[in-house]
């Protein structure tokens, strides 16, 4: 067993460790923020996807010790209070939602774009969520949905979600 | 009339749980005291078994090792009872269920099935449908591999093809797919007074609530289904994989049982689309019209039948494409092997003939030198046709608006370029 310090949407957590289990497991399992999915286990399909220290990471592939420290944001930290992120509105709005796996991690894909770039073209979009599978939309929605997110945070300003 | 939902665009009614992660799939579920299950398979493709678990149950938190003897009625399946629910003398295929170990951990549960010992007695396999569709070829089950033909005969072919100027005969061959939905198969199970409770995503709640009342031989209003949020399926969760296995075990043990497979096991564990073996004779006069085809089509359903019957039939049914052909023959299998099982996949045995029939078509029209848009809008179905069935089609048949679309798209696309 072991100990570690890390933040997740915005609380401060202190959580025993197995020393061989992965983030994914910390967060949904002790944390229980199932929000985060795990599609593959092996780094493929994005579906675990969060930001950790304003990257995305898949936390399938993160050691839980590995996030000493850090400052996480998940798919329950995104809804601001007064009500949905942008992105989720937008995801809502263009019916990018089927299923809904993958959604997570899209929009925390798009997140970590849109906090860098508020104007990007549909080629960077791609690019924004080349890490994450769907296998239920074909993709356009998400990208139009996501095109439509950085509208709203460009009209709005509202960049942090949290 | 004013509608209040055709014509406006609506929101989903799960969205807001989607977007905001609040949806719950079975594998988001948890419970005081929950034990965790996990699935022993086979790593043949064909052999009798000889399982010995005691090693494994001596193993600290193992609770219980259930295999065929604990099962009452050791039998499933969608259309034939030809899966078992753990393999008692034989498996079949790579990923056959042999024994389901419950332990407090997953860990423990890992450790346990690696401590299980399975001695496999080979015997001959077949993979190719077409070798299994022979007199001497190994039986999967004890039947005939060639569980199911479809006959469909129109006109006659033989006086057709001699009045036709062109003939084309091909073999088109599909692959095996794998739906590959992006949430592994999860459940929970647990006992609300005598009633046992199974949560897994199921495209199939009602019969797989028949199919475990069956095979635990309970009154089906002892075992209820709730189906929370579905990761995709697309046809891939028809069948029963960890269903009946986690009711057994909350049934003997009393306890909350929860299963969650890995990437690897789901692959293994569902069933797959049917590859097929397509041999197509399709035959036109001078001017293009359509006058005879034959097809004989070979579905590899895999160790079990799953769907095959209506899969195949539907393939038969569908083996023209949407052309009126005055004398059609069709014969169509679905033949087991010991490949992966096939089922139910989006299109349901419509897919894989497009890719004979359209491919025909532009070969014909080669041959003919007729441009293949004008080729199809000849012969393709219209209100008041005739398909091969013998199905006379008095509704809406806008096919040629849509092929005339197309049509304008390309050619406008085609202006376009030329115009930069
Ligand atoms: S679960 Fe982490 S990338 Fe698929
Ligand atoms: S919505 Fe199903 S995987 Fe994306």
């Amino acid at each position: 067993m072991k100990k570690i310090n890390l933040k997740v949407n915005g609380v401060d957590y202190s959580v025993e460790i197995e020393e061989d289990v992965r983030l994914l497991d910390v967060l949904r399992n002790q944390l229980r923020l199932t929000g985060t999915k795990e599609g593959c286990g092996e780094g493929e399909c994005g579906a675990c996807t969060i930001i950790m220290d304003g990257v995305t990471v898949n936390s399938c592939m993160v050691m839980a010790f590995q996030a000493e420290g850090k400052e996480i944001i998940t798919i329950e930290g995104m809804a601001t209070k007064s009500g949905l992120h942008p992105i989720q509105r937008a995801f809502l709005e263009e019916g990018a939602v089927q299923c809904g796996f993958c959604i997570p991690g899209m929009v925390l894909s798009a997140k970590a774009l849109l906090d860098k770039n508020l104007t990007p073209n549909r080629e960077e979009i791609r690019e924004a969520i080349s890490g994450n599978l769907c296998r239920c939309t074909g993709y356009n929605k998400i990208v139009d949905a996501i095109d439509k997110a950085s509208k709203y945070m460009g009209k709005e300003g509202d960049v942090n979600g949290i | 009339m004013e509608y209040k939902i055709v014509g406006h665009n609506i929101l989903r009614v799960d969205g807001l749980a989607k977007v905001t992660g609040k949806a719950t799939y079975p594998e988001d579920l948890y419970m005081e005291g929950m034990l965790y299950g996990k699935t022993l398979r086979s790593i043949k493709t064909h052999a009798y078994i000889t399982v010995d678990t005691k090693e494994a149950e001596k193993i600290d938190g193992v609770i219980k090792i259930f295999t065929h003897k604990d099962i009452p009625h050791n039998y499933y399946g969608v259309l034939f009872k030809d899966h078992e629910v753990f393999c008692s003398k034989k498996v079949r295929r790579i990923g056959d269920p042999i024994a389901f170990v419950v332990a407090i951990t997953e860990k423990i549960a890992e450790k346990a099935i690696k401590a299980i010992t399975v001695e496999y007695d080979e015997i001959e396999s077949v993979f190719d449908p077409v070798d299994a569709m022979k007199e001497d070829a190994p039986l999967i089950h004890d039947r005939s591999n060639i569980l199911y033909h479809y006959k469909l005969r129109r006109g006659n072919i033989e006086e057709a093809f001699q009045q036709c100027s062109v003939i084309v005969e091909n073999q088109y061959k599909t692959s095996m797919v794998d739906h590959a939905f992006l949430q592994p198969e999860a459940g929970l199970a647990y006992m609300e007074g005598d009633t046992v409770v199974v949560c897994a995503a199921t495209q199939y709640p009602h019969f797989d609530q028949l199919e475990i009342s069956e095979a635990l031989n309970i009154p089906q209003e002892k075992v209820k289904i709730i189906n929370p949020a579905v990761g995709g399926a697309f046809g891939g969760r028809e069948d029963i994989t960890l269903q009946i296995h986690l009711a057994l075990a909350t049934w003997v043990i009393g306890k909350p049982v929860k299963t969650v497979y890995s990437r690897e096991e789901s692959f293994v564990a569902h069933s797959k689309r049917h590859p097929m073996i397509m041999n197509y004779k399709t035959g036109a006069d001078a001017n293009g019209k359509l006058l005879a085809m034959e097809a004989n089509i070979i579905g590899d359903t895999g160790a079990y039948a799953s769907w095959a019957i209506n899969i195949m039939r539907k393939a038969g049914v569908h083996a023209t494409g949407p052309y009126e052909i005055p004398n059609v023959k069709v014969d169509s299998y679905a033949v087991y092997t010991n490949n992966p099982f096939a089922g139910a996949m989006r299109g349901f045995g419509a897919a894989q003939v497009p890719i004979a029939h359209e491919q025909q078509m532009d070969m014909l029209a080669e041959k003919l030198k007729i441009d293949p848009i004008t080729f199809r809008l000849n012969n393709c179905f219209k209100l008041g046709s005739t398909t091969a069935t013998g199905q006379v089609l008095e509704e809406s048949v806008p096919l040629i608006q849509c092929i005339e679309a197309v049509r304008h798209k390309l050619n406008s696309k085609a202006n376009d370029t030329e115009g930069v």
